[in-house]
């Protein structure tokens, strides 16, 4: 199932792309959680967008360069002239690709915890006045468990046009729209949750709405049902680009 | 071995193969030739699994190749007409990822083909030539000791020095009893390599000749040159077979089997040449032909 020579080479075509993500990703957190002027706004700015922002350019690119800008490329007739099933090769790509997130989204959390560790911030620092104590390890864990699961949809479904498509212009065309409706839709509807009715309803248009870190830091349960979605949304997708990938034409 | 029965897959706008059906025996070399976008890679395609025929069925080995091509690929040296090779890696880790993925390890033979191609694989594959990426295609392509290969236009991108090394490279290949589908537009190799040859042309499949045959020459053609123009009206006036007629030139080409070569030379005896050149049809004018749309060449009719 898993191709491990195939699997390194991911790791190597892709380690520019992720160690900027996850870099600058985890140097905002730094900075967020470190700095006086900008502690307040660490769950607005940071855990509202840039950790669905940079995670969402780097599968927006990875899950194209995974599949479809391989076999634009021509490059995956390399790979198939070896003894690897497609099914093999999309598991690994797909496999390597949740794999990054979650190793992305480790170092950021260790990074936070640590920080954390060091100046600890009180909830109510942050706006939420209502809540008594510290912001905990327990929490920081949480929301990013939270936010892996999100992206880990965004990934899929980018997987999904990177299997379909034959051709990087129109995987990453529609991942790109995909992509950038679920952050654009996000940051609107929260906006709306800061007290622009109007733009309340743009939580129906964004998968990102089933990361809630607002429910973690009011100590409730809705972000754990909120991660049946995405994880559903992102088997459904990765199926279906396999099934596409392995059965399709391929212009090689 | 390699075999493609009716294989028939419309790409639409005349592009795609149609009804093409050949096969390739145990330790056999065929040669694959036709112009650009004939249709020899789409066939090559199919072969290897990447595509599946809208019609007929390919098969190597026994075993259908949209089955069943990860099975086909563990006997089976494929080298791309197209040198993308995978990103990011050196020379090296691309020999040492294919070494792993088709789970074959014989460094010596690798050592032995570098060598041979003179191919240093340290650098990045980025940075190399076109020719360094195809030398490299070619090692990855061998190294496991493949029964059978799949070759796409395998000398583009080498050089002159390079493209004969790996003629003879072939050949040796050839000795160890391998079966070759080898595509290409460049005669000479075609020519030097091959047992048969299939020539296409817009996605069928126009003539099968045996190689052997063409070597020796299909038929001589004789051009004379005349000194004056009475002897050139004269001649035309015989009964042989004209390939070429040019008053302004006074010049002649004849078609002559090589039965009937006593006869001609009889019968140009009688007239004043300035000059005489003869030379046979080679697979190069052969294939020539079948750019051309004339269907009669060389004194030899196709139907």
């Amino acid at each position: 199932m898993l191709s491990l020579p195939l699997l390194k080479q991911s790791i190597r075509s892709n380690a520019v792309m992720w160690g900027s993500m996850t870099g600058v990703m985890t140097l905002l957190c730094v900075q967020f959680s470190m700095l006086d002027m900008t502690r307040s706004l660490l769950f607005t700015i940071f855990y509202g967008m840039m950790t669905t922002i940079l995670p969402g350019i780097y599968v927006l690119v990875t899950a194209n360069k995974l599949l479809a800008s391989q076999v634009d490329r021509g490059s995956m007739a390399y790979v198939l002239a070896t003894p690897t099933k497609r099914s093999t090769v999309t598991f690994t790509q797909a496999f390597y690709l949740v794999n990054s997130l979650i190793a992305m989204f480790g170092v950021q959390t260790l990074a936070h915890l640590a920080t954390n560790a060091a100046k600890p911030i009180a909830l109510g620092e942050m706006g939420y006045t209502m809540l008594a104590g510290d912001l905990t390890s327990k929490m920081i864990a949480q929301v990013n468990l939270s936010a892996l699961m999100v992206c880990i949809a965004l990934s899929a479904v980018c997987f999904m046009f990177s299997g379909i498509f034959s051709s990087s212009k129109y995987s990453i065309g529609l991942s790109g729209t995909f992509i950038g409706v679920s952050i654009l839709a996000n940051m609107l509807a929260m906006f709306g949750n800061l007290g622009v009715d109007g733009l309340k309803n743009f939580k129906y248009l964004t998968i990102c709405s089933f990361y809630d870190y607002q429910s973690v830091l009011f100590s409730g349960n809705e972000w754990i049902t909120k991660l049946i979605f995405p994880a559903a949304i992102a088997v459904a997708a990765f199926t279906v680009g396999e099934l596409c990938f392995s059965k399709k034409d391929l212009p090689l | 071995m390699i075999k493609v029965n009716e294989l028939t897959h419309d790409y639409g706008h005349g592009r795609g193969v149609f009804d093409v059906s050949f096969e390739v025996g145990k330790g056999e070399t065929l040669g694959f030739l036709g112009p650009n976008g004939a249709g020899k890679s789409t066939t090559m395609r199919h072969l290897m699994g990447f595509s599946k025929p809208q019609k007929g069925e390919v098969s190597i080995g026994g075993l259908d190749c949209t089955a069943k091509p990860s099975e086909i690929m563990k006997n089976v040296g494929y080298l791309p007409g197209e040198v993308a090779l995978p990103e990011g890696l050196s020379g090296r880790q691309f020999i040492k990822m294919m070494q792993d993925m088709r789970g074959v390890r014989n460094d010596e033979r690798v050592r032995e083909l570098l060598e041979r191609f003179k191919l240093d694989p340290s650098g990045s594959v980025k940075r190399m030539s076109i020719g360094e990426k195809r030398k490299l295609a070619v090692v990855t392509a061998f190294m496991s000791d493949p029964e059978i290969l799949l070759l796409d236009e395998p000398t583009s991108g080498l050089d002159p020095v390079m493209q004969e090394e790996f003629i003879s490279f072939i050949r040796e290949e050839k000795v160890k009893g391998r079966t070759i589908l080898l595509s290409s537009h460049i005669f000479s190799e075609v020519e030097a390599l091959c047992d048969r040859i299939a020539i296409i042309k817009d996605g069928r499949l126009v003539s099968t000749v045996d190689a052997a045959e063409i070597r020796h020459g299909l038929h001589n053609i004789m051009t004379i040159e005349f000194e004056n123009a009475g002897d050139f009206t004269e001649f035309g006036r015989q009964e042989l077979d004209f390939a070429l007629r040019d008053r302004s030139s006074l010049k002649c080409s004849v078609v002559v089997d090589d039965e009937d070569i006593n006869r001609f030379i009889r019968a140009i005896r009688r007239f004043r040449i300035k000059s005489f050149a003869e030379h046979s049809v080679t697979l190069e004018e052969y294939f020539m032909h079948f750019y051309k749309n004339d269907k009669h060449f060389g004194g030899v009719s196709y139907a």
